[in-house]
């Protein structure tokens, strides 16, 4: 049982990258909006920030099933 | 609860394919069997698909191949500058590979970088490439001082930042590929039929191929950053 609230709490972290991910796509996408010639390199920036947003949520994912299987 | 655990912990472990009967045994994993049959099917594609080239009148798949290879060859340019000529084959040689791998769940095959040796394998050979290209273009009194760089009282976390890369390079792709492995895994077990094709879309194809691109973009990133003149 205390395995299975550890691992939610761990899964938590995905709230931090969900948000991350969202904030960084809306600016993206106004700022291709407002300069859609500079879409290419504001898509690679985009692209970057996702994926070290992402990387938080990756971890407690990680650390979640680590908990569950290493029990 | 114990059901779904003992069912995961089942489908984690990286099955030992065969034993290779010589100093005692010596395991072979089942990611580098899946790797050796993925390796055959590239060498067997790649030479197909560049069977009579002609320079003068492209056919269709010349063409093809022409765009793909003059888009990786435009990207590392643009994020590596003037020596770009020696990292894009590199560069290209892993996104095939990490792309093919993504997707052999799709062939019904185990993917390879599920199991975290592999990726973390990959991120060892990023991290070399990262490091030492810096001291291969910058020389021993370029490459130190990029440590030292933007501000002498960071060399503490540049020096961090040597594990922490391929950590999570090894961590986002693993992680990644084991957990729309378990949710296939969980989505087939409850419903065998139809639903799983369209979340495999999803699960397999699309975020295999966007972690792929992830992992070669931010090795380019991290190696155009490396060898950044002041």
């Amino acid at each position: 049982m205390s395995v299975a609230i550890g691992a939610a709490i761990a899964v938590f972290t995905g709230v931090g990258a969900g948000l991350g991910i969202g904030y960084a796509t809306a600016k993206a996408s106004e700022a291709m909006a407002r300069q859609p010639e500079a879409a290419k390199d504001i898509r690679n920036a985009l692209l970057l920030g996702c994926a070290l947003a992402e990387a938080t949520a990756i971890y407690g994912f990680v650390i979640g099933l680590a908990l569950i299987i290493t029990k | 609860m114990s059901n779904i655990q003992s069912a995961l912990t089942e489908k984690l472990q990286n099955a030992t394919a065969f034993t290779i009967p010589v100093f005692g045994g010596i395991p072979v994993a089942e990611s580098v069997v899946v790797t050796w049959i993925l390796m055959a099917l590239i060498m067997v594609l790649v030479l197909l698909a560049t069977r009579h080239l002609q320079p003068e009148k492209p056919g269709r798949l010349q063409s093809l191949l022409e765009l793909a290879v003059g888009g990786l060859n435009h990207f590392t340019e643009e994020n590596i500058g003037s020596h770009w000529r020696s990292f894009a084959p590199w560069l290209g040689s892993v996104a095939v590979y990490i792309a093919f791998a993504n997707l052999s769940g799709l062939l019904g095959l185990t993917p390879p970088t599920k199991d975290v040796s592999v990726t973390a394998a990959l991120a060892f050979t990023s991290v070399c490439l990262i490091y030492g290209s810096s001291f291969r273009f910058l020389g021993l009194r370029g490459g130190l001082h990029k440590f030292a760089e933007p501000l002498p009282l960071l060399i503490p976390i540049n020096i961090m930042e040597i594990a922490i890369r391929p950590l999570s390079l090894c961590m986002r792709l693993f992680g990644n590929v084991l957990g729309s492995f378990i949710i296939m895994e969980l989505i087939k077990a409850v419903m065998p039929a139809v639903v799983p094709a369209v979340f495999s879309l999803y699960f397999d194809i699309f975020d295999g191929l966007i972690q792929t691109i992830v992992f070669v973009f931010l090795t380019t990133l991290f190696t155009g950053d490396a060898l950044e003149q002041e």
